[in-house]
């Protein structure tokens, strides 16, 4: 259950309207996680591989078939074959809309399937480089055994926005996605909520610090009152704020969280995964390649990165 | 027969004057007798004096004391087991204190007679101290004809002086009370309204009109955050308690400049103090866009955004507000910027949007305005580049819990009245608004500085209309006549202030404490025996005088100031808000709970309902303990962090 609004460590919003998928009783983390198959689902023709690659999808506005291999875990043809159902069965819909591999989306028909209350509309393209890069960062993060063994549960921007119900302020700031961790899973950071950014392209060293001076001292949930927001004296919100930077924001990123003071502490500054670039400007070796896929159990998207957004992609929101 | 008639004399003042001794014997004695109540009401007394108390206050306070007078009583009945000894107790009190007094024992002597000599002593006190209050405001009491006028005002110093230490005094006074009132203050003086120490507002009285009134350099700043903040704290707290709309604060600052800004910047961290979440600056950090309007509404704002003249000046207003509605309500949908709009003003591009409707009228009109054009072009363009962007932009009053707008009302008039109307259009459309979002509001429009807009702001039309929309105005000058263009407009926006009117220091308040009326008193007169002595025969009559003194309204002292309502009058010293920093509260602890923090899975206690937000040392989040490592899990998600 989520905790009260402001409580210290909020736990996954199992309540949520995606927590029991088309009524199946089954939730989104439980499949996305492991075991579930699709004798487990009772909707016919969709298998619990489906729905996780469904919820990815709405949770993530959309998703590019290269990374819906990997949510899938299976490979880029397979998944084009998978795309293509989806489309027949008017649960997705997928164009070319930028550069590299086609982008799917739900429509509202799968929205209402997967129990979404989110509005039906394709990725923008000035944030498809984003959408990307946050995707990348939750596959990176969901393929490491800490996650995996901890049932962490990855709570989209998307969410917290529905959460919001456009009522989002001029300053209020969104994370890209928040990180929940059980209070009985097997980590020292138990219990804690982590806000992640993904940082594409630099800011000015005060907005990224006030950023994450925002993001630190939050004390409620996102949709709560405005007076329960950012109470003093309240365990905040976030134990920590992860930021995954591109080479061109990691210095100014790295200059916000030094005028922070003590509260740096609670800031982790890490590179984008391989694979979140819109479309690579150098190929990587393929020693590179081959020894960063062991070490993050990610399947082969077919997609050689450098964790670096190239110059032709569309203009990104953040 | 004289002799006779003179002892007859000798003899009457000589027995009147043993009469008057008697008198003075007997209350002697009475004060030695009862000599413990004598020194309660004499202490009690002094002190009412001393900090200005009313009378009610000792009252009180004797009643405060009754708890102990009935555990006493009901002691002594247990101990003695008989209601005789209970009735008894006070004068075996009374009796055993002498005794223990005669042998030197004092406090024992005191603790014995205190459950009785306490609240009776307090009660005699109040009673001699409202007798010398009335005495010397009926003027029959003084020895002198200066006197009654020189306890007041003694009075009144006093008074100040326990107010400002009221104030000072850490924690004494809350933002908000538990009912929802707003604490503007503690209070210094009350008449014809309640007296109790602290200035409480409720709630409705925020959300009904108000006036204030105040010169540069009294206070008028701090009050008007204070009653800001307030109404934030206590709106919320409505709304997170079912109980009502979320607020929305609409400030116009019509001064401008530097001082603007700053006051800016205080008003976000106080209301941020306050609960707000987010709080828009206008125009330097948000925009907010007057082509939301509907098509009339926007018609209407257009046209009055630009000064008319009369006589034959009146074709060509006539004219544009033609052109204006061609461009408004164009079959395509009304424009979506300033841009558009002046697109729009074109002859080729009304023709093209008109033929497809066959709108033969609309053509026509264009046609016969086509000369006109080019001079109306010229004059929204010069409007719209003198309103600058801040009208232009997205966003709307639904995106934060309070706007502050700054308009340059100093520098140059003219654009500050066209953006005052502008954003009082825009505000009523959105209370109004069909949708519906508005009016789930609770919106406080407070114009500061009114003087600067008033000429082109009609706010008392507003006014009539507001309560219908749920929108309350708080209307601030610098003087009564400050406050609108005329008389007539002054009095309708002064008469429709049902929330009250603050009056701080003004050299002219006689309009305003006027609306306060008159009171009721009995004015004396008294012979005058000799320089500067008073005889103690005279007449009274039933006299009128102000409920709100001007003279003491002009005399207030910075952060004093004078709340009319309803025929009465407190004065006030408005506790100044200090708005913090935003705080970054230290992180929870899943491993290793800290001490003083509650349970795991549990909220520790947010502070009290009303707390003061003038807060406190930033906390800067520094941990107690150290943070568990997470950089396993992030080097085996991302790779390990690198330098810059």
């Amino acid at each position: 259950m989520i905790p009260a609004e402001g409580t210290a460590a909020p736990r996954p919003p199992s309540d949520e309207a995606s927590s029991d998928v088309a009524g199946s009783g089954i939730t989104g983390r439980d499949v996305a996680g492991s075991g579930v198959t699709g004798r487990d689902v009772a909707r016919p023709g969709i298998t619990g591989r489906d729905v996780a690659g469904l919820l990815f999808a709405a949770e993530m506005y959309g998703v590019q078939l290269d990374q819906l291999a990997a949510v899938l875990r299976v490979s880029e043809s397979r998944a084009r074959a998978i795309a293509a159902r989806w489309r027949r069965q008017r649960y997705a819909e997928s164009a070319r809309l930028g550069p590299g591999a086609p982008w799917l989306w739900l429509t509202r028909a799968g929205l209402a399937s997967c129990g979404l209350p989110y509005t039906c509309a394709p990725p923008a393209l000035s944030r498809l480089a984003h959408i990307r890069a946050v995707a990348a960062v939750r596959l990176a993060l969901e393929s490491a055994s800490g996650y995996r063994a901890a049932g962490a549960y990855w709570r989209s921007e998307r969410r917290l926005r529905a959460r919001l119900g456009g009522r989002v302020g001029l300053r209020d700031h969104l994370p890209d996605g928040e990180v929940h961790w059980p209070d009985a899973a097997p980590v020292a950071w138990a219990g804690e909520c982590w806000a992640v950014e993904a940082e594409l392209t630099r800011k000015t060293v005060s907005r990224t610090a006030a950023i994450m001076g925002e993001l630190l001292s939050r004390t409620g949930d996102y949709g709560c009152a405005a007076a329960d927001a950012a109470v003093p004296g309240r365990p905040p919100r976030h134990a920590r704020v992860l930021y995954l930077c591109s080479p061109a924001a990691r210095p100014t990123v790295i200059r916000a969280r030094e005028a922070l003071g003590s509260a740096a502490a609670r800031v982790e500054i890490r590179a984008l995964p391989p694979g979140a670039a819109m479309e690579p400007a150098v190929r990587p070796a393929a020693g590179q390649q081959a020894a960063r896929q062991p070490s993050t159990g990610q399947p082969s998207t077919g997609q050689p990165s450098t964790g670096q957004p190239s110059s032709g992609q569309p203009g990104t929101a953040r | 027969m004289i002799s006779r008639y003179v002892s007859l004399l000798a003899v009457r003042s000589a027995a009147r004057g043993a009469l008057r001794l008697i008198r003075l014997a007997a209350a002697a004695a009475l004060i030695v007798a009862a000599a413990p109540v004598s020194l309660v009401a004499a202490g009690s007394a002094t002190a009412a004096w001393l900090r200005g108390w009313p009378p009610g206050r000792l009252y009180r306070a004797a009643a405060g004391c009754l708890p102990m007078v009935v555990v006493w009583l009901a002691a002594t009945a247990v101990a003695t087991r008989s209601w005789r000894s209970v009735a008894a107790a006070p004068y075996l009190a009374w009796l055993a204190m002498w005794h223990h007094a005669a042998a030197g024992s004092y406090p024992d002597a005191a603790a014995i007679i205190a459950p009785a000599a306490v609240p009776l002593g307090l009660l005699a006190g109040g009673l001699a101290w409202s007798y010398r209050i009335r005495s010397m405001e009926t003027g029959s009491g003084g020895l002198s004809p200066g006197s009654a006028v020189a306890f007041d005002w003694r009075q009144w110093r006093h008074q100040v002086r326990s107010a400002r230490a009221m104030i000072a005094a850490p924690g004494s006074l809350p933002l908000t009370t538990q009912n929802g009132a707003v604490v503007a203050g503690a209070v210094i003086r009350a008449i014809g309204h309640q007296a109790g120490r602290v200035a409480e507002i409720p709630y409705p009285r925020m959300r009904s009109h108000q006036v204030v009134i105040g010169t540069t350099g009294t206070g008028k700043t701090t009050l008007l955050l204070r009653l800001w903040a307030g109404f934030m704290a206590t709106a919320l707290r409505r709304h997170a308690a079912g109980l009502g709309h979320p607020p929305l604060l609409v400030v116009l600052d019509c001064k401008g400049g530097a001082d603007a800004r700053r006051i800016a910047d205080r008003a976000r961290r106080v209301l941020r103090g306050a609960g707000a979440r987010a709080t828009a600056i206008w125009p330097d950090e948000a925009s907010l866009s007057l082509w939301t309007l509907p098509p009339r509404q926007l018609t209407t704002t257009l046209l009055d955004l630009i000064e008319h003249g009369t006589g034959a000046a009146a074709y060509y207003a006539d004219v544009m507000e033609a052109v204006v509605a061609l461009a408004v309500d164009a079959p395509c949908g009304p424009p979506a910027g300033a841009a558009d709009f002046l697109a729009r003003l074109d002859p080729g591009w009304l023709n093209l949007a008109y033929a497809a409707g066959r709108n033969d009228s609309d053509l026509a009109l264009v046609r016969s305005a086509a000369r006109q054009f080019g001079d109306i072009a010229l004059r929204f363009r010069t409007l719209f580049r003198r309103l600058g962007g801040g009208l232009d932009g997205p966003g709307g009053f639904g995106d934060a819990d309070a706007w502050y707008c700054i308009l340059e009302g100093t520098a140059e008039i003219s654009v500050a009245e066209g953006q005052a109307r502008a954003l009082v259009d825009l505000l009523a459309s959105y209370a109004a608004g069909p949708d519906g979002s508005g009016q789930a509001r609770e919106i406080l429009l407070a114009v500061d500085e009114f003087s600067a807009v008033s000429r082109r702001l009609p706010i008392w039309q507003l006014y009539e209309r507001a309560r219908s929309l749920g929108l309350a105005v708080q209307v601030s000058a610098q003087s009564w006549q400050g406050l609108a263009a005329d008389d007539d407009e002054r009095y309708r926006i002064a008469a429709s202030a049902d929330g009250g009117i603050w009056l701080l220091r003004t050299p002219y308040p006689e309009p305003v404490t006027g609306l306060a009326g008159t009171r009721k008193l009995v004015d004396t007169t008294r012979r005058l025996l000799g320089v500067p002595i008073w005889g103690h025969q005279g007449t009274s009559r039933i006299a009128s005088a102000p409920v709100a003194d001007p003279a003491l309204i002009r005399s207030l002292d910075v952060g004093q100031v004078a709340y009319i309502y309803r025929g009465g009058v407190t004065f006030i010293q408005v506790k100044r808000l200090i708005g913090g920093p935003a705080a970054l509260a230290a992180p929870a602890r899943a491993t290793a709970p800290q001490p003083g923090l509650a349970a795991h899975g549990q909220l520790p206690q947010g502070p009290p309902a009303g707390r003061e937000p003038d807060v406190s040392e930033p906390d800067d989040g520094e941990p107690d303990v150290s943070e568990p490592d997470v950089s396993e899990l992030l080097d085996e998600a991302f790779g390990a962090e690198a330098g810059p």
